[in-house]
């Protein structure tokens, strides 16, 4: 996996800077940023419950998207939060399309963090993550997914995330708040932290 | 688009921290296919990205004042009165009509078959644009329009559903 700017502001700084050079004229910063920003959009469009296979063509549409629409962006350091909201809608967009044809409940039950990595995925969580990962999987259905969309990108737009998940928006904060000590707890239990 | 509520700055650095650390885990955990950016940069080479360009195909102009060339006078840029402009896309009819009082020019005009677009309005001196919707019954208006060159464009909502109508440059 290529190494990310873990700064949020690092990342924001970055992409408009290849967003400007892009807009300037210079075909190949688009492959700059293509390639910064789409891990990112990837793990946002799969916070959303899609599937992979889906996840991989909901990245693709919403750089198309922005290729087709890049000039209404007017302020290039908008250019990772136009992204990722695009990306979050539109993967949300899809993910209810595909809830239509199935009963809720296999999508709640999709969208349950594993207990293990799935085998298709084939990593190795070091010793770190494989903690947090253990501890994460005792939290509730809903801390893991309000935990996972609000660590896939540096500025979530929560407003969004609220129609998403169904919450009012000042609820947010404090739930996430309670899964982070809830987090915290079981992170202490496994003898972490 | 950016709408985020006072959340963000409620985030301590120990949350933040441990945020960071499940971004991580999951970047472990569910790691994008490799070649992921490759995949999108394809498909954006392969998407032909021209524009569908509106013909213009009828004018009227109440004062002599629209070309749709490039020579037009400081006479025109004064003048007050209405013109219109027609155009065709594969799909839609569009009609547009500036009115200009006293220096200042108001854009309106239909789209049919009436459908909801998003109108925007690209003025090529001023670098600038100006969007508004089309409405139920077709129609459209941006109440004050720059002078200039400038063009308009239709997007289908959402745009991915398909290619952006774009007239040819007009004069307001």
């Amino acid at each position: 996996m290529s190494e990310l700017p873990t700064e949020s502001q690092s990342v924001w700084a970055t992409a408009a800077s290849h967003f400007q050079r892009w807009r300037d004229g210079d075909p190949a910063a688009l492959d700059d940023l293509v390639r910064l920003l789409s891990p990112m959009l990837w793990q946002v469009v799969r916070a959303s419950g899609v599937d992979r296979t889906t996840a991989e063509d909901v990245v693709q549409t919403t750089w198309l998207a922005l290729v087709r629409s890049g000039e209404s962006i007017s302020e290039p350091r908008a250019v990772a939060g136009w992204l990722f909201t695009s990306a979050r809608r539109e993967a949300w967009r899809v993910a209810k399309q595909s809830t239509r044809q199935q009963p809720a409940e296999d999508e709640a039950l999709a969208r349950r963090l594993p207990d293990e990595p799935a085998p298709e995925e084939q990593v190795v969580l070091d010793d770190d993550n494989a903690r947090l990962w253990a501890s994460l999987g005792r939290l509730t259905e809903r801390c893991q997914q309000l935990l996972r969309i609000v660590a896939a990108e540096p500025r979530p737009d929560y407003s969004t995330i609220a129609t998403q998940l169904d919450m009012p928006v000042g609820s947010i904060g404090p739930t996430r708040g309670r899964c982070l000590d809830k987090l915290r707890r079981e992170l202490a239990q496994a003898g972490g932290r | 688009m950016m709408s985020n509520t006072d959340d963000e700055s409620q985030i301590g650095p120990e949350d933040a921290e441990l945020i960071a650390a499940i971004g991580r885990a999951w970047q472990q955990a569910d790691p994008p296919p490799v070649d992921l950016a490759d995949g999108v940069l394809a498909r954006v080479a392969a998407e032909d990205l021209e524009f569908d360009l509106l013909t213009l195909v009828e004018s009227e102009d109440a004062l002599a004042g629209v070309r749709s060339g490039s020579d037009v006078t400081e006479a025109d840029r004064e003048a007050t009165g209405a013109w219109s402009l027609e155009y065709v896309g594969p799909d839609l009819h569009v009609y547009v009509r500036l009115t200009r009082i006293e220096q200042r020019t108001r854009l309106d005009g239909w789209v049919v078959p009436a459908r909801p677009l998003t109108v925007r309005l690209r003025t090529e001196e001023q670098d600038s644009t100006l969007d508004t919707a089309v409405d139920k019954f077709g129609r459209f208006e941006l109440t004050e329009v720059p002078a200039g060159l400038a063009r308009l464009t239709f997007f289908d909502e959402p745009r991915t559903a398909s290619r952006p109508r774009v007239t040819p440059p007009f004069w307001i």
